[in-house]
């Protein structure tokens, strides 16, 4: 039985697969952001409780994390739905693989959500509480995080696939592949980068607002988000070496591409760690999301070569319908306006209710 | 068959998904109509300059965050993760036809959630236009996301046209879109008012809790009516096929279907009956059941949708195993096993046999069917099946069973999932052959020097089928048995002889002894039962009768018969329960209560209360059968029409090999009761009586459009082997084969096809049939129907044959061979009996 023999026949397309590789790429970037604000300020947070530093800025990131997760819950919908249409044949098999435990992350984000309520709403209630909460929280969405890599892991690599013949209760998790360890390292480190750059921005926010405490939040956001970068050029580098030799030759269809991306996002990176080890937030920032942005397409070309033996996006069959895509942009325009008139609506209205 | 299936066990058959669907759509839809409960109830709050309101309804809106934003919108995210679990394949065809359709709800989702959040952060901190604007646009985007999602819901209900054109807008906007959004637009609106009592009730303010709770009840009760206007529409805009599946057709969405019928009212008397109550220790537990209720409301009307789609996720495009309609035939001719991709053992051997079978029940089986859980449990129904029954039923899926979807095998495939489902996944069933003890039965004897008399006899049809209704509780037997006699008077002109003549019975039963005299009638004499005898035990498919004939007070004749009586009725093969006598046969009460059930859930009757009270349930009383002397009751049809009718297309196997799932003549049973020598010759019961679409199609064609009969019908149009219009109506006992059909002019016959002749009528049925000189029954020379000498009796040679060994001392017709000396004193030369009667026995073994 070959790997090929088990891949599914995919579906075809509405409009060229172009189309949901920019939609994908788009919102994966806006997900990924959230995300690792979300896991990085859960980690900070915990280990921040359990040095016993739960000063304001742990009060400050509990309030938001209720919202954080939220948005990248919701911000997650669109990309799955996308790499759903380019690879659903392979993220469906994969996901069946593993399904026990893909299902639970259902779970797992419910009982977290709640938890980051609680966690806001309960904050002054005891040192011991927080800490126990914030940890349970972190824990929960590094083990969503860890079972995403798992996921999307397995689901390129379908010589692996076969062990469902002895295993079809939805429990592999396929944890010899070598990619797994540094793949997930990657993230969590990039999350915890992610995460101290957001407060550094937060309290530079305040700070720009005309608040005059915001340097120790800076300084606190600043150091997490530099240590954790200086972490993930190693953890980086380990998932570069862990990566099919297909991929590393760099001799597949648009390996330029990929080599290119994976300059400038390393050297963005670069760029980002200099100015935040000077505490030149906002630059560090800008340094930044051009890092993640060029990995999130670096990801992508990995993804198309590591496939590349067995499907290439281009090969699916596209029978054209437009109007369902152009009424889809159009909404898509209105929806960022109707939220862009919302905002304004809270933020200019003060005009308080007798 | 593109994907692999998660194999779930207990928590397969559609648990995972109800469990997670049901949940999440009452609260999606909470989320719906929850929004405009918020804006009008602070419009109301304004209007009334209540601030005592609007405090309720920042409450009411945290509340309404807490639920419908965090455990609403995650299990959304489950729904679309578990039926990716489940259904791999229609969850691609969904995401593929509807992408844009899911992205553009996804910015609605994100439009509610920023809108939600503004809104209730923003609560007495901006204007009160502000905040209201903010509260109608959460509105807007979750009202668009439900016309998105139903679009989509019921693309897979009803895709109509889309299956032509494959045209997105069609597909979204499909013949139930618009009744769909109607009904669940009313059911949002309903469920905020019943999520609505659960905080109203919590206001300490009596005053204002008593009003806030009967503003909840009219959110309750107003859109219910709108609602069951908008269902009558639902269904009206459902095509009639789909309206059958759901209404008549699958039992098992009935309790779905009385459920949300009755509790339409009970919701509504539950809205005023909380409006009239005040203390709030009452009111908190009743809008705890309100909302429970409401919960098995709108529970029982996705049950209900999803009947409406079966036997497919995508209605009449992809099937509920994820096989493609247009995909069909194609699997169906090169097996599952060579299609699907995730197959371990694509060859067959003896020796992986069962393993195969595992993986066809994985692939076929349980994408729908849960093992050992709540919901459609597959061992609870295979448990019911022996392999020949399941065989004939995975053979009808998709017709006689609409519900399910078409076998996607082969012949040797259908024959490995139904052996592993019955003696593999349910170990009850062992397909050994009966255990048959041989009996010795010796005729009596004839001094063809000396006696002067020949007594013939038998019964007028060959074995009855018994179910012992003492026992079983079920009355579903033929008429009772009738013998007859003729006593001959030997000499050079043989002579039937009548007057003054008596004929007596003695028959050992498993009851006791039985014993009279034979009516004289014209011809012949006759002894009719007015019961069946019961049969013996152990267990034997005869009782043998002794036979005298008296001439004057003196015994001048005497013979035995065997009186063939089985007690083998194969109803548990698809019926369930165990053989109730010597592990081999008699009707169980367990299998006599399971069809009861099937019964009543499919005519509606009550049946099985009747049979729990240990009245016998009497079949013909109902369906008239001329055996036992009954007429139908008005609409019903006859009980043969109506039992092969019903049968013919579930048990329909394209081997012709039916009968014997039902009646008593089984190469693996006890009775074996074709054992003449037709059977001998390899005949079926089909050269005769046709195959079991065939049979049934004449039954029911007589029936004409009585009752069912037309529906049943219907379900024969690809199953018969002769054209249904070719079939002749014919009458069941009356209008029988004949065989003169192949025998023509009673000679050696050129056809062994005799269906479709009947006789007319009783006169020419074989049992009142005469040769040419109109003196002798063909019966007492022959034997009876399906045991027609030389009888192979498989307990003992002699019971097949106890008269022509008694008369000749060969197994074959009375006079086979020239052997006129039975009778006749002098050689014959005439045929006078029949044309052939002086040819020597051809068949000999």
């Amino acid at each position: 039985m070959t790997a090929a023999q088990l891949i599914p026949t995919p579906d075809v397309l509405q409009v060229p697969w172009g189309w949901f590789q920019i939609l994908l790429t788009i919102t994966f970037f806006m997900h990924l952001v959230l995300m690792n604000i979300l896991l990085g300020c859960s980690l900070i947070t915990f280990f921040r409780h359990a040095a016993g530093k739960s000063t304001e800025t742990n009060k400050v990131i509990s309030g938001k994390l209720p919202f954080t997760v939220a948005f990248t819950i919701n911000f997650g919908v669109a990309p799955l739905l996308f790499l759903q249409v380019l690879y659903g044949h392979f993220m469906y098999a994969s996901s069946v693989l593993m399904a026990s435990y893909w299902l639970l992350i259902v779970g797992i984000l419910i009982l977290t959500y709640y938890g980051t309520y609680i966690y806001s709403l309960t904050y002054d209630k005891g040192a011991d509480f927080r800490t126990v909460l914030s940890g349970a929280i972190a824990l929960a969405l590094l083990a969503v995080a860890f079972l995403f890599t798992c996921n999307l892991a397995l689901m390129v690599n379908p010589e692996s696939w076969s062990a469902y013949f002895s295993n079809p209760r939805g429990t592999l998790l396929n944890l010899t592949d070598p990619t797994l360890a540094p793949r997930f390292l990657h993230s969590v480190f990039a999350s915890l980068a992610v995460g101290g750059l957001s407060i550094g921005l937060y309290y530079d926010f305040k700070k720009r607002r005309g608040d005059t405490d915001c340097d120790g939040g800076i300084s606190t956001g600043m150091n997490w988000f530099a240590g954790a970068t200086i972490l993930n050029f190693g953890a980086g580098t380990w998932y570069w070496g862990s990566l099919p030799q297909s991929v590393r030759t760099l001799t597949g269809e648009g390996s330029a591409f990929f080599l290119t991306f994976l300059l400038l996002g390393i050297v963005a990176a670069i760029f980002s760690l200099i100015y935040g080890l000077l505490h030149r937030v906002r630059s560090a920032a800008y340094s930044l999301l051009a890092a993640l942005f060029c990995m999130v397409l670096v990801r992508e070309f990995a993804r198309r070569l590591t496939l590349a033996p067995w499907f290439k996006t281009s090969d699916l069959e596209v029978v054209p319908q437009y109007s369902p895509l152009i009424v889809f942009l159009l909404i898509f325009s209105a929806g960022i306006g109707l939220i862009w008139y919302m905002i304004r609506l809270v933020l200019t209205d003060k005009e308080v209710r007798s | 068959m593109n994907y692999p299936i998660w194999l779930l066990d207990a928590f397969g058959g559609g648990t995972l998904i109800a469990l997670i669907a049901v949940v999440h759509v009452y609260v999606a839809h909470f989320a719906v109509g929850g929004g405009l409960f918020l804006v009008l109830t602070e419009l109301k709050g304004l209007r009334e300059k209540s601030p005592a309101i609007l405090e309720y309804t920042r409450k009411h809106a945290r509340f309404f965050l807490l639920l419908t934003m965090v455990f609403g919108g995650l299990t959304g995210v489950g729904i679309w993760f578990t039926i990716a679990l489940l259904s791999p394949a229609a969850t691609s065809k969904l995401i593929h036809i509807f992408v844009f359709a899911w992205a553009t709800e996804w910015v609605f989702f994100v439009g509610e959630i920023v809108a939600l959040l503004l809104y209730y952060y923003s609560f007495n901190k901006i204007s009160s236009r502000s905040h209201l604007i903010l509260g109608w646009i959460y509105f807007a985007c979750a009202w668009l996301s439900l016309f998105v999602i139903n679009g989509v819901i019921d693309f897979m209900l009803t895709p109509g046209t889309w299956l032509h054109d494959n045209n997105f807008w069609t597909g979204f906007f499909n013949p139930t879109f618009w009744p769909a959004l109607f009904f669940r637009t009313f059911l949002a609106l309903m469920i905020a008012g019943l999520f609505g009592f659960l905080t109203s009730v919590n206001i300490k303010d009596p005053t204002l809790r008593h009003k806030m709770v009967r503003y909840c009840g009219l959110w309750l009760m107003a859109p219910l009516l709108l609602l069951l206007g908008s269902a009558l529409w639902y269904k009206s805009a459902l095509p009639p096929a789909q309206q059958q599946m759901i209404f008549s057709t699958s039992p098992e969405l009935k309790p779905f279907l009385s459920g949300f019928v009755f509790l339409s009212p009970i919701l509504f008397a539950g809205g005023l009956l909380i409006a009239a109550l005040r203390p709030q220790a009452i009111l908190r537990p009743v809008a705890w059941i309100l909302l429970l209720l409401g919960f098995l409301y709108m529970g029982s009307f996705e049950f209900i949708r999803e009947g409406g789609r079966r036997p497919f996720i995508i209605h009449d495009f992809l099937y509920s195993n994820s096989i493609l309609k247009k995909d069909l035939p194609q699997v169906q001719e090169r097996g599952v096993l060579q299609t699907a991709r995730w197959i371990k053992h694509r060859e067959i051997t003896p020796e992986n046999r069962m393993n195969a079978g595992k993986e066809l029940t994985t692939l076929l089986c349980l994408p729908c069917h849960s093992e050992g859980g709540l919901l459609n449990d597959i061992s609870l129904q295979a448990r019911k099946y022996t392999p020949e029954g399941m065989l004939a039923f995975i053979n009808s899926m998709g017709t006689a069973n609409p519900y399910m979807p078409p076998f996607a095998g082969n012949r040797e495939e259908a024959a490995i999932l139904a052996e592993y489902l019955t003696t593999r996944m349910v170990p009850r069933f062992a397909t050994v052959p009966a255990d048959i003890t041989p009996v010795t039965v010796s005729p009596l004897p004839f001094d063809p020097e000396t006696s002067e008399y020949v007594l013939l006899a038998g019964p007028t049809l060959g074995t009855i089928l018994s179910s012992e209704p003492e026992e079983s509780g079920i009355d579903i037997s033929y008429g009772p048995p009738t013998l007859r006699a003729q006593l001959i008077f030997r000499d050079a002109s043989p002579s039937l002889i009548m007057d003054g003549v008596t004929v007596s019975y003695s028959l050992e039963t498993g009851k006791g002894l039985l014993q009279g005299n034979f009516a004289q009638l014209d011809g012949y004499f006759e002894k009719t039962f007015t019961e069946i005898p019961s049969v013996s035990s152990p267990y034997q498919p005869f009782l043998i009768a002794e036979l005298q004939a008296e001439v004057e007070g003196k015994i001048v004749a005497a013979t035995k018969i065997k009186l063939g009586i089985s007690t083998e009725l194969g109803c548990r093969n698809c019926h369930g329960g165990s053989w109730r006598q010597d592990g081999k046969s008699g009707l169980s009460r367990s299998t006599a209560a399971n069809i009861l059930v099937i019964h009543d859930k499919r005519s509606n009757t009550n049946l099985s209360a009747d049979f729990s009270k240990e009245i016998t349930v009497v079949c013909s009383s109902c369906h008239g059968d001329f055996s036992r002397g009954t007429e139908s009751s008005p609409g019903l049809l006859s009980l043969s029409a109506a039992m092969h009718g019903f049968h013919a297309g579930l048990l329909f196997n394209a081997e012709g090999n039916s009968c014997i799932l039902c009646h008593s003549s089984s190469e693996t049973g006890a009775s074996h009761s074709f054992d003449g020598i037709h059977k001998q010759l390899d005949l079926s019961c089909s050269n005769c009586h046709g195959s079991l679409a065939d049979h049934a199609t004449g039954l029911l064609k007589k029936e004409g459009n009585t009752g069912q009969a037309e529906k049943l019908l219907s379900l024969l149009e690809d199953k018969t082997e002769v054209a249904i219009d070719e079939i002749n109506p014919r009458s069941p006992w009356t209008m029988e084969p004949d065989c003169l059909t192949c025998h023509v002019d009673f000679q050696p016959p050129e056809t062994d096809d005799g269906f479709n002749i009947w006789t007319e009528n009783v006169e020419g049925l074989f049992h009142n049939r005469m040769g040419e000189a109109a003196v002798v029954l063909c019966s007492s020379c022959h034997g009876q129907p399906h045991s027609l000498y030389p009888a192979n009796n498989r307990y003992g040679m002699a019971i097949g044959a106890l008269q022509p060994l008694q008369y000749q001392d060969s197994p074959y017709p009375i006079a086979a061979d020239k052997g006129c000396a039975v009778c006749h004193t002098i050689e014959m030369e005439d045929e006078m009996h029949h044309p052939g009667s002086l040819a020597t026995f051809r068949n000999r073994e």
